[in-house]
């Protein structure tokens, strides 16, 4: 039967020698490809493709967004420029904020520390003297991206 | 007494494993599980603390501000535990910070490198400071997020920046015969103001198809045959389910930003030419003093070690280390070989410094 273990322990898989062929034909077509697309062919034709997906939407993109401006219009309801606008307000007031938050942080530490020097003035601690050197790890199995 | 054998039929066995495997393509892993609290947010960009687990005297006096991308979730750093990066640090007492980018909407399409250096940067260390008690730190840059690391250390090197980490760093863009990224978005092909009028941000789809396009037969074909391979492992499964959570969670890239990483960064290259400006103020790699961790992956094909390298003659650090890892892009952060070379690495360089 096939879960009877073989003399190694391991299971009899009629499959591994295909999969000895598949992955040696895999290796084959991943050289060929990295080779494509490092080539200035694959360069100029992936950039065409795109330029022209880009000019094709184009009109259908503003023509999409135009009704959709008007609608939005009709409806008394704000465009995405609208929101776009008063999410960058919203940045800026809580930059204003952060800024507050940090006067805050402050007067708190120099409470808590009369005399303390401005963050700013600390002085850096000594650092240790080293030549520049190189390193080379144990070899560890490639990672995956 | 010996147990008898489990005899499973093949058809059972068949049912098992597409049921496996519809749940690892279907749902999403629990991902990010380390205690953190949230001490600052500023629009869509948050500071987490994450949870102390040693005692004050014997955690690191120096916190550790980790920045990853701005296109990717940073919780590859807190993958799941006993496979996180973040937990490890924790444990080793580090006062564990991370800055969260957030998802840019349509009202951040004009952010740039200025806004994330010296607006968002600054005020997340100030707070960290705060929080923290303490007025040095060190900054994990990743990615892009070594990037930003890098230009914040050039333009506020006396804000208290003890230490600089920066993991697979794509700083130098010169080498365009080996950039593969750097011929796709040549002047020639790729017209960024045409993309940018059209999306505002740059889509996350785009960018995962651009990284993804770079292997693009492990990452459509091979990495779903490597899961079919190993569906009967649940360990693997669980590290596939993980990681794939994380590879289709994509975010777009504020308009502003990608700009500038395209024309400034891959055409021009004008961080390392000491060109690029931010906010009138020249990004000068000379004024970088802190101590400096720069990790190559030896196996990055999206940083390869060319774009890494050359910080290492320019900054001022006089402690200065350039570590070579075998693994990938992420792999080296986040691959089954991380706990053992690239953690251990970063904490011993990094202990010593942090007292």
């Amino acid at each position: 039967m096939g879960d009877e273990p073989t003399q190694n322990g391991k299971r009899f898989d009629p499959m591994e020698p295909w999969r000895g062929v598949r992955d040696v034909y895999m290796d084959a077509w991943a050289k060929t490809m990295v080779d494509m697309v490092n080539s200035e062919a694959y360069a100029q034709a992936s950039g065409a493709m795109l330029d022209t997906y880009l000019t094709v939407s184009s009109p259908f993109r503003e023509a999409i967004e135009k009704a959709m401006l008007k609608t939005l219009e009709q409806l008394a309801m704000p465009s995405r420029a609208d929101i776009v606008s008063i999410a960058e307000r919203m940045t800026n007031i809580e930059m204003r904020l952060d800024d507050m938050d940090d006067k805050l942080d402050n007067i708190q530490r120099l409470i808590a520390q009369p005399g303390a020097p401005p963050r700013k003035e600390l002085a850096r601690a000594p650092r240790q003297k080293k030549a520049v050197t190189t390193k080379q790890a144990e070899p560890t199995k490639r990672g995956k991206k | 007494m010996a147990e008898a054998p489990v005899v499973t039929d093949p058809f059972t066995e068949a049912a098992n494993r597409l049921k496996t495997l519809n749940k690892v393509m279907t749902t999403k892993a629990a991902i990010a599980q380390t205690p953190k609290e949230l001490v600052w947010t500023l629009n869509k960009a948050k500071l987490y603390r994450y949870t102390p687990v040693l005692p004050k005297e014997k955690r690191h006096p120096v916190p550790l501000l980790l920045v990853f991308a701005l296109m990717n979730r940073p919780y590859i750093l807190d993958l799941r535990p006993g496979h996180s990066f973040v937990e490890y640090m924790v444990n080793k007492g580090y006062d564990l910070y991370l800055l969260d980018w957030g998802v840019p909407g349509p009202e951040d399409k004009n952010l740039k490198f200025d806004d994330y250096t010296l607006e968002y940067m600054p005020r997340a260390v100030r707070k960290l400071k705060a929080v923290s008690g303490s007025e040095e730190f060190s900054l994990l840059g990743w990615c892009i997020g070594a990037i930003l690391t890098t230009i914040y250390a050039a333009l506020r090197g006396d804000d208290g920046l003890r230490n600089l980490i920066l993991l697979t760093a794509p700083l130098d863009f010169s080498n365009k015969q080996g950039l593969t990224f750097a011929r796709w978005v040549d002047e020639r092909y790729f017209d960024i103001d045409k993309v940018l009028g059209a999306f505002g941000n740059m889509p996350g789809e785009m960018i995962d198809y651009g990284a993804k396009a770079l292997k693009p037969v492990e990452n459509y074909v091979g990495n779903y045959v490597k899961l079919w391979d190993n569906l009967d492992d649940p360990r693997m499964v669980e590290a596939w389910h993980a990681m794939n959570t994380w590879v289709t969670d994509n975010v777009p890239l504020a308009g502003g930003a990608f700009r500038q990483l395209i024309v400034d960064l891959y055409r021009n290259d004008k961080l390392m030419r000491g060109e690029l400006i931010i906010r009138g103020q020249r990004v000068d790699l000379s004024r970088i003093h802190a101590n400096l961790l720069t990790v190559i992956a030896e196996g990055d094909h999206i940083t390869p070690s060319c774009q890494s390298e050359p910080i290492m003659s320019k900054v001022s650090s006089r402690d200065r280390e350039l570590f070579r890892i075998n693994g990938g892009h992420i792999g080296i952060m986040a691959g089954s070989g991380a706990a053992k070379h690239t953690w251990p690495h970063i904490d011993g360089w990094l202990a010593p410094r942090s007292r």
